[in-house]
């Protein structure tokens, strides 16, 4: 009885307010929702004041590895359009959606659009083991590494938007082309700056770079991570500094949110310079969108593959 | 493609310069020439934008042609006794691989948890002494169709008495209800704070929390039944989320045991971001439900003598008698270099009878500080106070409980804990030391609490 006399009034009570709420806090603009400051900054320059964007992973924490969080949840659930990376970069995007509930994301539907389509990937496995430690199915994710990948990504994002909300197609369109002019300009730039260090020998943490090192020409003679996604070892370290020393390598290029303490340490055996870049606006705080991430990475790599007195940590 | 490339520019390009051309000849068109120009290039750079997409899907297709071809190539070659050379076979793209292979399967993952226990405790009971296998969990999960999934998770243990296979969350999601609500139905872990939540192999400790232990079970409180969920609309923005749920009440140590008598559990949390690098989870529970199982009175068998009879109470003589309350607060501070501070507390009180248990008024909470100093290692602690059901009075039964964890990868753990239990009344103490080894193979995807 008392069920009853608490549970279904409040229930009613419950359903009424949340029925004025929804109609309260309906949205006017495209609700927007990227897994990654990168795709909502590019999202933006394409959407502007025609959408609303959201980001989901913080640029301070290594994307693999990201726990959504309860804003995260209700971000999703109130979007209109998902935009993500698709492969299997965002290993938490599924159980994501599966907490928000929002039916438009479930399946390929229009609303969620994978920025990877059109996009050549490198290192797709011959076989799947977790004994080559945590290797991506479908190929590497980091794609947006290259900024010539970040062209098809625009596009990829106009087309999708201009599914979702047809009237401003043009408008989408033009923005992204937009987009891609200035980026073909700065291509062209960074590629023009990094010309001097064809071929030359790198060391990476992650196996997060190969689309940028394979953009701009450096060669990687190997990662800190004996396998991807495993911390590294003393036996795999000997190898790598001894590598390291054979090819006379100059830098070891890792992201900001990865350990410093064992670069430093074969940093100390081999006098190899620690570049930190990124590939998430917003990390570091001055890189406020795609162009002037790419910026800041390539003047670091720049300074320390050139003059030697790049931003080390 | 090139030919076409070319016919495709050289026609754009009559189409678009003939007009300009005209328009050229009249002097008024100036400021909107310039205008239809700097138009007509955003068009072009657009179109050899979508061209280097078309080009890039043409060059992805073509590669998965090639593929093709030469698996009928040494197919063809099979079928004529030919050897083939594997080694030379190029790279296969692995989701079509996948989906030749899996088809609709369903996502299947494995975890095992081995518990190495030394203790003083002198009972022969199941971990004491002992290294075991504490469980097999078999997990999977799927979409059901459009609007639902499926998640099931069926924990295979080596206990002493017998080896069985328990259902420890099967349960269907059914989303896009009117309003929002999201719906689940089957067996699952109680939405109770935070720790109840978590399967064993989840948890930061090689243990559950006291409080959690004596108040709804050894592992926490999973129980067959209904929840419905959604997200409270506000004009703040703020994550509030509420779940109410109906649970089968045979389970759980604070409750009757008796199944059709159910548990009545709502749970409100909310979730603040002070800064850009910490975040604070805040949630509150509420169950009521009943304390009348079954037990063991004396009676007068008409002769003057006292035998035991099972007695029930009547129905609805204890309708309610059990309600509990809980809060949680969990707080992350991400720091630089993948590093992590974090720290959880939970507190139950419960307000009962006391026709079953002494007590009737236990409560207890528990509070864990943990640090990721690195990729690979972990360490924290985790106190524990409690004032168990079968204890009468104010006292409490505390734990101290240090521990280590390394990450040997995402897939396998270590856990090193040592714990220092001094129970209620002050005379009885247990030190123990646990070594727990977590490994997980298939798929394995944690839902976003």
């Amino acid at each position: 009885m008392m069920a009853k006399k608490i549970l279904i009034p409040s229930l009613v009570v419950s359903s009424f307010a949340l029925l004025f709420c929804h109609v309260l806090f309906a949205a006017d603009k495209l609700n927007v929702v990227a897994t990654t400051t990168t795709l909502a900054n590019i999202a933006s320059e394409i959407g502007q004041y025609k959408i609303r964007v959201a980001s989901i992973a913080s640029p301070k924490q290594n994307i693999h590895h990201y726990a959504p969080t309860p804003k995260d949840v209700l971000k999703v659930k109130k979007a209109d359009v998902l935009i993500h990376e698709g492969l299997d970069l965002e290993a938490w995007r599924q159980p994501l959606l599966d907490a928000a509930g929002n039916s438009r994301f479930f399946g390929d539907g229009k609303y969620s659009i994978d920025v990877s389509r059109g996009i050549p990937l490198l290192e797709i496995p011959t076989s799947l083991s977790r004994s080559e430690g945590d290797i991506h199915a479908f190929g590497n994710p980091h794609y947006i590494g290259d900024p010539e990948n970040a062209k098809i990504i625009a596009s990829n994002i106009a087309e999708g938007l201009t599914n979702v909300d047809p009237e401003n197609a043009a408008f989408y369109r033009k923005n992204a082309a937009s987009f891609n002019e200035r980026l073909d300009t700065k291509i062209k730039d960074w590629e023009a700056r990094m010309a001097a260090f064809q071929g030359a020998p790198v060391v990476t943490y992650h196996r997060s770079w190969s689309y940028f090192v394979k953009r701009f020409g450096l060669v990687v003679i190997g990662e800190v991570e004996p396998k991807p996604g495993i911390p590294p070892t003393a036996k795999h370290l000997a190898a790598l500094i001894q590598q390291i020393k054979n090819k006379n390598a100059k830098v070891i290029i890792k992201e900001y949110f990865e350990e410093n303490r064992t670069p430093k340490k074969i940093a100390e055996e081999t006098g190899i310079r620690i570049v930190n870049l990124s590939q998430a606006v917003g990390e570091p705080e001055n890189a406020k969108d795609y162009l002037s991430l790419v910026e800041q990475d390539i003047s670091l790599l720049e300074e320390a593959l050139g003059t030697q007195k790049g931003r080390v940590s | 493609m090139r030919l076409h490339q070319w016919v495709f520019s050289l026609l754009l390009s009559f189409f678009y310069l003939g007009p300009m051309g005209t328009a050229s000849a009249d002097p008024t068109a100036g400021p909107n020439l310039v205008q239809e120009m700097a138009d007509i290039k955003r068009m072009v750079v657009a179109m050899e934008s979508h061209m280097e997409v078309l080009k890039s899907t043409v060059r992805a297709q073509n590669e998965i042609i090639e593929r093709q071809n030469y698996r009928i190539e040494v197919f063809e070659k099979k079928q004529t006794s030919l050897p083939i050379q594997a080694a030379a076979m190029p790279q296969t793209p692995s989701p079509a691989k996948t989906l030749m292979q899996g088809g609709f399967n369903p996502d299947i993952g494995v975890v095992g948890t081995t518990q190495g226990k030394l203790t003083q405790n002198k009972a022969d009971i199941d971990g004491n002494n002992t290294i075991v296998l504490k469980e097999l969990e078999v997990n999977f999960a799927g979409a059901v169709d459009p609007y639902s999934r499926l998640d099931a998770t069926l924990a295979l243990n080596d206990n002493l008495e017998d080896q069985n296979i328990d259902i420890e969350e099967a349960y269907y999601t059914r989303w896009g209800l009117p309003l929002g609500f999201t719906t689940q139905l089957g067996k699952f872990r109680a939405m109770i704070g935070k720790e109840n939540l978590m399967h064993a192999h989840q948890l930061q400790t090689a243990d559950y929390p006291l409080v959690i232990q004596n108040f709804f079970g050894e592992e926490g409180l999973s129980s067959s039944g209904a929840r419905l969920k959604n997200s409270i609309p506000n004009p703040w923005d703020l994550p509030l989320e509420f779940t109410g749920e109906i649970l089968r009440g045979n389970n759980g140590e604070s409750f009757s045991g008796i199944s059709r008598r159910p548990i009545f559990n709502t749970h409100l949390k909310s979730f603040f971001e002070p800064s850009q690098d910490t975040n604070l989870e805040l949630g509150w529970t509420t169950l009521f439900g009943d304390e009348n199982p079954p037990r063991t009175i004396l009676v007068d068998d008409g002769t003057g003598v006292m035998v035991e009879e099972e007695y029930t109470p009547a129905e609805g003589q204890d309708r309610y008698g059990v309600k509990v309350f809980g809060g949680d607060a969990t707080f992350n501070w991400f720091l630089p270099e993948g590093k992590r501070v974090m720290s959880q507390s939970e507190i139950y009180f419960q307000n009962r009878t006391g026709r079953v248990y002494d007590n009737n008024a236990p409560w207890g909470f528990y509070s864990l500080v943990e640090y990721r100093f690195s990729p690979k290692f972990s360490t924290g602690a985790r106190f524990d106070y409690l004032n168990p059901l079968d204890v009468a009075g104010r006292q409490g039964t505390t734990s101290i409980s240090p521990y280590f964890i390394f990450w040997q990868s995402e897939f396998a753990d270590v856990k090193l804990q040592y714990s220092h239990t001094v129970y209620a009344g002050g005379e009885k103490t247990d030190n123990a030391a646990f070594f727990v080894v977590d490994f997980m193979i298939g798929a394995h995807k944690h839902v976003v609490q």
